[in-house]
């Protein structure tokens, strides 16, 4: 089961750490999750309980900027920064919503 | 009326001059650019007597517009061979331009190389002094000394290269102070500090004792304007209070872009640095709050700056080790050479500080040495020990103090990531390709300051089928010369991020300046202004023998594919031609 269906690794960033176990602000915290079928970056992140106002629009899904209505797939890998943390100017990358 | 001091440093001689006509409505940028076009022979070589340093405050540079201390340093540039522009904030800038100098040419050399001078400026008056005994010495001493001697930081700005310009080495800044009169705001790039060695100018001390504030024209125009800024500048979540930079400082990049998989790792090997958190503008604020028992927010470098993104690092017994460590710093200094300890980070930013150098050039040229077997990547006391070796000018030093190209051909490295002979940023062009265009078609070589950057994919490049869409090119052009104006008002590029997304903002800073010229610009002159600057660079790097050909990235970038993202730099160089024509 687990080896079709490795959990994606969620880091988590500034006062988004508290949704980690490891909150060391010098550490990686990692939420691991499994998703389901067809389930978004959206969905996992309301899943993790992080609130919609607390976060930015640095969102990377394997390293790509991405809308949060992008589906996600197991293995990958999530990065998070909260609305207080995002320092791009908005067109260095386009936004991924694709899979 | 505004004037020019021009400075001869063969004989020693220092006039003022009336402003041309034609260099009434110019200032920061677009008037070094413009005087440098006009007075350096393209061919020059940058260290010898035919090259000048022009400085000049921007624009609304000594007014109350918010964050807009930036202070212009050109010259043709010796890392480069093209024409270069470096800008600052510190409170050099207003001090300038309250004295109603719009702009300083220093010209000629010395005919007893090695001896160094100080030109101090005050009101209507500047004069000479021996600095032979200030050489030699980190800054950190030199300053505090100077402050002594001329007055303290609120009266007096200073304006200095280190042993690594005396040394007239290519990785060599320019230093100024900050508003608490630490050495540690530097016109950086391009090697403008080994020009200042080259004239024998060890430092300028300038004093506005007695000067009238700057004349604003239309103090309606400008009061509105600058209140457009300042409210696009305090709701912004970038640039407000406690917001992104004010907080965390620009190092808070180096978790995002390691996130983005383009944090350039171990000499571009990698775009994912597993040490990123440890070195991040984060673990910077936690180190701060345990070292000092407080919450640090970040201080403002220069007068009338209201984004206050400079910030210190403490060391464990609280005692403060360096300012500032930028982003740029942090990762050339860190993660580009393989080093996740925070404070032997913060010491070789000290150091760089201490010699005069600039921080990304440095950092590469370590990196390149380390891919050449200098050392290893990671091996922060041998890092130190060679940041010495620049800052004594041994002749190891002297081949890292020559920049990342000058190290990779001593050592025989082909993954030197430089374009036009300046070592790329803390932004791997493979990874975010916006910037690697950027990188490509500076006028000043690889710089992710020299033009706004957008994503290759927004512009329909990268590999697509179609054919570039004419209005996103214009678009992309447009960008660039955005930057370029805004380097002409004084404003720190900071400002982009609210201004950018707040369109009242950038009405604002176009009032300003019509407020302090008496203009009636509007948003098209923008564009104007913009592609007359970058058309002056441009031909100016002809002149010296830049073709399309040097608007290039390095060839190990379109065959070596970068992790995580397994990519190579695939835009092709007709597009890259495309953007400025």
């Amino acid at each position: 089961m687990s080896a079709d269906n490795p959990p994606i690794e969620v880091h988590l960033y500034g006062k988004l750490r508290r949704f980690a176990e490891e909150r060391d602000p010098t550490s990686n915290s990692i939420v691991r999750l499994r998703v389901t079928a067809n389930e978004t970056i959206g969905g996992v992140l309301d899943r993790i309980g992080i609130p919609r106002e607390e976060l930015g629009a640095n969102v990377f899904l394997n390293g790509q900027y991405s809308d949060l209505s992008r589906p996600v797939a197991p293995g990958d890998r999530l990065g998070v920064f909260p609305d207080d943390m995002q320092l791009l100017y908005k067109w260095y990358f386009a936004k991924r919503t694709d899979r | 009326m505004d004037k020019i001091l021009r400075v001869n440093m063969t004989d020693r001689t220092a006039r003022f001059e009336e402003l041309p006509d034609e260099d009434q409505h110019k200032a920061g940028r677009w008037l070094t650019s413009s005087l440098v076009a006009r007075e350096v022979p393209p061919s020059c070589h940058p260290l010898g007597p035919k090259n000048k340093l022009v400085i000049s405050p921007g624009l609304v540079s000594g007014t109350a517009a918010p964050t807009s201390s930036r202070l212009s340093v050109g010259a043709k540039s010796p890392l480069t061979g093209t024409i270069k522009e470096s800008n600052a904030g510190t409170p050099f800038s207003p001090k300038l331009a309250r004295l109603g100098i719009r702009a300083i040419v220093i010209e000629g050399q010395p005919k007893d190389p090695g001896t160094f001078w100080t030109l101090r400026i005050g009101l209507d008056k500047a004069t000479f002094e021996p600095a032979d005994r200030h050489t030699g010495k980190p800054l950190s001493e030199v300053y505090p000394a100077l402050f002594e001697t001329y007055g303290d930081p609120g009266r007096v700005a200073i304006l200095s290269i280190g042993t690594a310009g005396e040394h007239r080495l290519a990785a060599a800044g320019v230093c100024f102070n900050d508003l608490e009169g630490r050495p540690s705001r530097y016109s950086g790039r391009g090697g403008l500090g080994a020009v200042f060695g080259s004239k024998g100018l060890k430092f300028i001390i300038v004093d506005d004792t007695g000067a009238p504030d700057v004349p604003i024209k239309s103090t309606a125009a400008f009061d509105a304007g600058r209140k457009k800024l300042a409210s696009a500048l305090t709701s912004h979540d970038i640039t407000k209070p406690k917001g992104a930079l004010n907080t965390y400082g620009t190092a808070v990049l180096v978790n995002i872009i390691n996130e983005a998989g383009g944090l350039p790792t171990r000499n571009f090997r990698t775009g994912r640095f597993e040490g990123a958190t440890r070195i991040a503008g984060e673990a910077i604020f936690a180190a701060n709050k345990d070292r000092t028992g407080s919450e640090l927010y970040n201080h403002a470098c220069s007068p009338t700056c209201i984004i206050r993104c400079s910030n210190t690092l403490h060391r464990p017994d609280g005692s403060e080790h360096t300012s500032c460590l930028e982003y740029e710093s942090d990762w050339a200094l860190g993660a580009n050479c393989g080093i996740d300890d925070l404070d032997a980070i913060g010491e070789l930013n000290r150091l760089c500080n201490d010699y005069g150098l600039d921080t990304i050039e440095t950092g590469g040229a370590l990196a390149v040495a380390m891919d050449g077997g200098l050392a290893p990547f990671g091996d922060a006391g041998r890092a130190i020990e060679l940041i010495h070796e620049i800052g004594r000018a041994t002749p190891l030093g002297r081949i890292l103090g020559s920049g990342a190209v000058a190290t990779g051909k001593a050592f025989g490295v082909t993954r030197v990531p430089a374009v036009k002979g300046q070592n790329m940023p803390a932004y791997e062009p493979r990874a975010i390709k916006g910037i690697g265009m950027t990188y490509a078609i500076g006028t000043m070589g690889a710089d992710h300051t020299s033009g706004y950057t957008i994503a290759p994919e927004i512009l329909g490049v990268s590999g697509k089928a179609d054919p570039l869409d004419p209005n996103k090119v214009d678009m992309a052009r447009a960008f660039q010369y955005a930057t370029a104006f805004i380097d002409s008002t004084g404003h720190c590029l900071f400002i982009a991020f609210a201004i950018l997304d707040i369109a009242s903002g950038f009405e604002g800073v176009v009032e300003e300046c019509n407020g302090v010229l008496g203009t009636d610009w509007t948003m098209d002159d923008v564009p104007r202004i913009g592609e007359e600057i970058i058309n002056t660079e441009r031909a100016f790097n002809r002149a010296a023998g830049f073709t399309s050909a040097h608007d290039r990235l390095p060839d190990f970038m379109r065959t070596e594919p970068l992790p995580p993202h397994n990519a190579v730099w695939d835009i092709p160089d007709e597009d890259l031609d495309r953007v400025l024509g």
